[in-house]
C-alpha cells in the first residue's frame, strides 16, 4: 500500500553561488525494519520494511545513486555533496523492499 | 543512615562489582544466545568478495572514516566517509560501500557516486548490533579498491 | 535495605571505571553535528500543519490575551497558570483546551500528534531563555513546590526518587554505563521534546519521565497531571537557572 511518507532535503550552506560545492541532506521517515524484530503490542515478528533504492538527480539527471540495507538506521539520514551548475531542481526518488515509492524535491536557487 | 548517604556509601564501596558489571552491560552478552538468520544475511567476508569482484582491498589512509569511539546507542549511529581523491571526469571516487563487521548483514550502504559530487564524501547513520568495526571500502574509477576500518564500541545501558 | 543494596549494587559502577562509558569531545562533536539533520524536524514541521488547523499564532495569541509579538516569550514561560483554565498547565493542554473551544475532537495528550504540536508549539520560542516566573501567582507557586516535592519523593518497589540519581552530588557518576547528569546544566526543560534515538521518535519532557518512573519501578503518573506538569515546572527552571536557551527539537539518547 503506498504511503505518503515525510522527508526533508536541507542544502548546506543556505546562500551559494554556481560553482559552490553544497552539501546535500536528505532526511526519510521511514521504520527501516530489519524484518527480525517483534512487535511489541501484537507478538508477531514485523516484517522487513526499509529503503532499498535512492536516486538524487538534478532536473532529472541523476547524479547520486544509493542501495541501501536494512542495518541503515530508522527514519535514515544520507548526505552528499553536489557542484551547483545553475537554477534548478534536485529531486530524491526513493523505493522501499515493499515496492513503495516516495520522492522529495528541493528548488536550487544559486545567488551569482 | 540517612537515604542519600547510605547510596553515597554504595556507589564508593561498588569497586568490586564494577569488574563485573560492564562486560554485563555490553551488547555481545546479549547476543550469547543463537539470533535469527535475516535473508540478507552475509559475513563481511563475501561482502567484500562480492563487491570486489575477488579483488580484495588494500588499506589507504586516503580515507577518512569517522565515527564516534563510544556509541550511546546502538540503533543510531553516525557514520562519515571523506575521500582524499579528485573527482575529475576520467578520476573520480565511483562508489562508497559502508560495511560492518557484527551485524548478519554486513552491508549497510553502497553509494554510487558520479563527478557531479565533486568530492568523495558521504554520510549516514547506522544500526549495530554489539561493540563492531565499520568499514569503509571505496572503490575508484580506475576499477582499484582501498578501505579503512574503525571500531565503535556499544553501550547498550541507560535508564528509560 | 537489603532490597534497595542488591540493585543498586548491580548497577552502579565507580566514576573513575566509567572512564570507559564517557565519550570523547569527538563523539560529543559529532552528536551535536546530529541536531542539525534532526528527523524530529520532520515531526516538528507536521506539528506545525496541525497547528494551523487550530488557526495558527493568532488563534493562540488570542487564546492566550497576548498579542503575536509577545507569543514566543510567552510561550517561554510555560507550564504557567491560565486563569480561563483555573490550572497550572502545560502548552499541550492549552491546545486541547482550544479545540474544545473550536468544537473539534480532542488530542490526547499522550499521542504522537499531541507531541509533534507541542514541540512545533514551543518551538516558537527558541533562542528564547525559559521564563517561568514562580512567584508571579499562589498557583505557580504551589506548582513548583508539588514539583519538587515529587521529584524529592520516594516511591514504589526500590523506594527510590528522582533526587537517588539525580541530585547534585550524584551527579558524573554512571548509572548502567550512561553518566548521569546535571538536569539544570543538561539544559533538560529547555530541549524537550526531542527526538529520543532509541525510541527513533519525539518524546516530551513528561512522557521522559514516565519512561524513567518505569525503570525505577515507580508507578507512572498521568500526562497532564498536577504532579507532571509541577514536575515540568522544577525541571524547567532548573535549565533557567543555567540559562540553557530554548532549542527544540532536541536530539537525546
Amino acid at each position: 500500500m503506498a504511503e505518503k511518507r515525510r522527508a526533508m532535503i536541507k542544502i548546506k550552506p543556505k546562500k551559494y553561488k554556481v560553482g559552490d560545492i553544497v552539501k546535500v541532506d536528505f532526511i526519510a521517515i521511514h521504520p527501516m525494519d530489519t524484518g527480525m524484530q517483534k512487535d511489541k503490542k501484537t507478538g508477531k515478528i514485523k516484517p522487513a520494511h526499509y529503503i532499498n533504492s535512492i536516486t538524487f538527480s538534478f532536473d532529472g539527471k541523476p547524479f547520486t545513486t544509493m542501495k541501501i540495507w536494512e542495518s541503515v538506521s530508522r527514519n535514515p539520514y544520507f548526505s552528499v555533496n553536489y557542484k551547483v551548475t545553475g537554477k534548478g531542481k534536485i529531486t530524491v526518488d526513493y523505493t522501499d523492499n515493499q515496492s513503495e515509492k516516495n520522492s522529495k524535491s528541493k528548488k536550487v536557487k544559486p545567488k551569482g | 543512615m540517612e537515604r542519600r548517604k547510605f547510596i553515597q556509601s554504595m556507589f564508593a564501596t561498588s569497586a568490586v562489582v564494577a569488574m563485573a558489571v560492564p562486560s554485563r552491560l555490553f551488547a555481545e552478552e546479549a547476543k550469547k544466545k543463537a539470533t535469527p538468520k535475516g535473508p540478507n544475511d552475509m559475513s563481511f567476508e563475501e561482502a567484500l568478495k562480492t563487491i570486489t569482484n575477488g579483488k580484495g582491498a588494500k588499506d589507504s589512509d586516503k580515507i577518512k572514516l569517522t565515527v564516534p569511539e563510544i556509541a550511546e546507542n546502538g540503533a543510531v549511529v553516525p557514520v562519515k566517509v571523506n575521500v582524499d581523491h579528485p573527482m575529475e571526469e576520467k578520476n573520480y571516487v565511483k562508489a562508497i560501500h559502508v560495511l560492518n563487521k557484527g551485524n548478519g548483514n554486513a552491508r549497510c550502504a553502497d553509494i554510487m557516486l558520479t563527478p557531479a559530487n565533486a568530492k568523495g564524501y558521504f554520510a549516514t547513520r547506522v544500526k549495530l548490533s554489539k561493540t563492531q568495526e565499520v568499514v569503509a571500502l571505496v572503490e575508484l574509477s580506475d576499477g582499484t579498491f582501498i578501505q579503512t576500518a574503525k571500531s565503535v564500541k556499544v553501550t547498550i545501558g541507560g535508564c528509560g | 535495605m537489603r532490597k534497595l543494596l542488591l540493585p543498586l549494587a548491580l548497577m552502579v559502577t565507580l566514576a573513575t571505571a566509567g572512564e570507559q562509558f564517557a565519550m570523547s569531545d569527538a563523539d560529543r562533536a559529532m552528536y551535536k553535528e546530529m541536531l542539525e539533520n534532526n528527523p524530529a524536524d520532520i515531526f516538528v514541521e507536521e506539528g506545525g500543519e496541525l497547528f494551523e488547523k487550530l488557526g495558527d499564532e493568532k488563534a493562540l495569541a488570542k487564546f492566550l490575551g497576548v498579542t503575536e509579538k509577545e507569543l514566543p516569550k510567552y510561550i517561554a514561560g510555560f507550564p504557567r497558570y491560565i486563569k480561563k483554565l483555573g490550572n497550572v498547565v502545560g502548552l499541550d493542554q492549552v491546545l486541547q483546551a482550544m479545540q474544545v473551544e473550536q468544537g473539534k475532537k480532542k488530542t490526547k495528550l499522550k499521542s504522537t500528534e499531541m507531541f509533534s504540536m507541542l514541540a512545533y508549539v514551543k518551538s516558537l520560542a527558541n533562542d528564547e531563555q525559559i521564563a517561568i516566573d514562580i512567584d508571579a501567582d499562589k498557583y505557580i507557586k504551589a506548582s513548583y513546590e508539588l514539583g519538587k516535592k515529587t521529584f524529592e519523593t520516594p516511591r514504589g518497589g526500590r523506594g527510590l526518587s528522582c533526587l537517588s540519581c539525580h541530585s547534585a552530588d550524584i551527579v558524573g557518576q554512571i548509572l548502567r554505563t550512561q553518566p548521569l547528569p546535571d538536569l539544570g546544566k543538561a539544559g533538560s526543560g529547555a530541549t524537550w521534546p526531542a527526538y529520543r534515538m532509541t525510541k527513533s521518535s519525539l518524546r516530551t519532557l513528561q512522557r521522559r519521565f514516565q519512561g524513567c518512573m518505569n525503570n525505577a519501578l515507580m508507578k507512572v503518573i498521568p500526562i497532564g497531571s498536577k504532579e507532571m506538569v509541577g514536575l515540568e515546572v522544577y525541571i524547567s527552571t532548573l535549565a533557567q537557572k543555567e540559562k540553557q536557551p530554548i532549542a527544540i527539537p532536541g536530539l537525546k539518547r
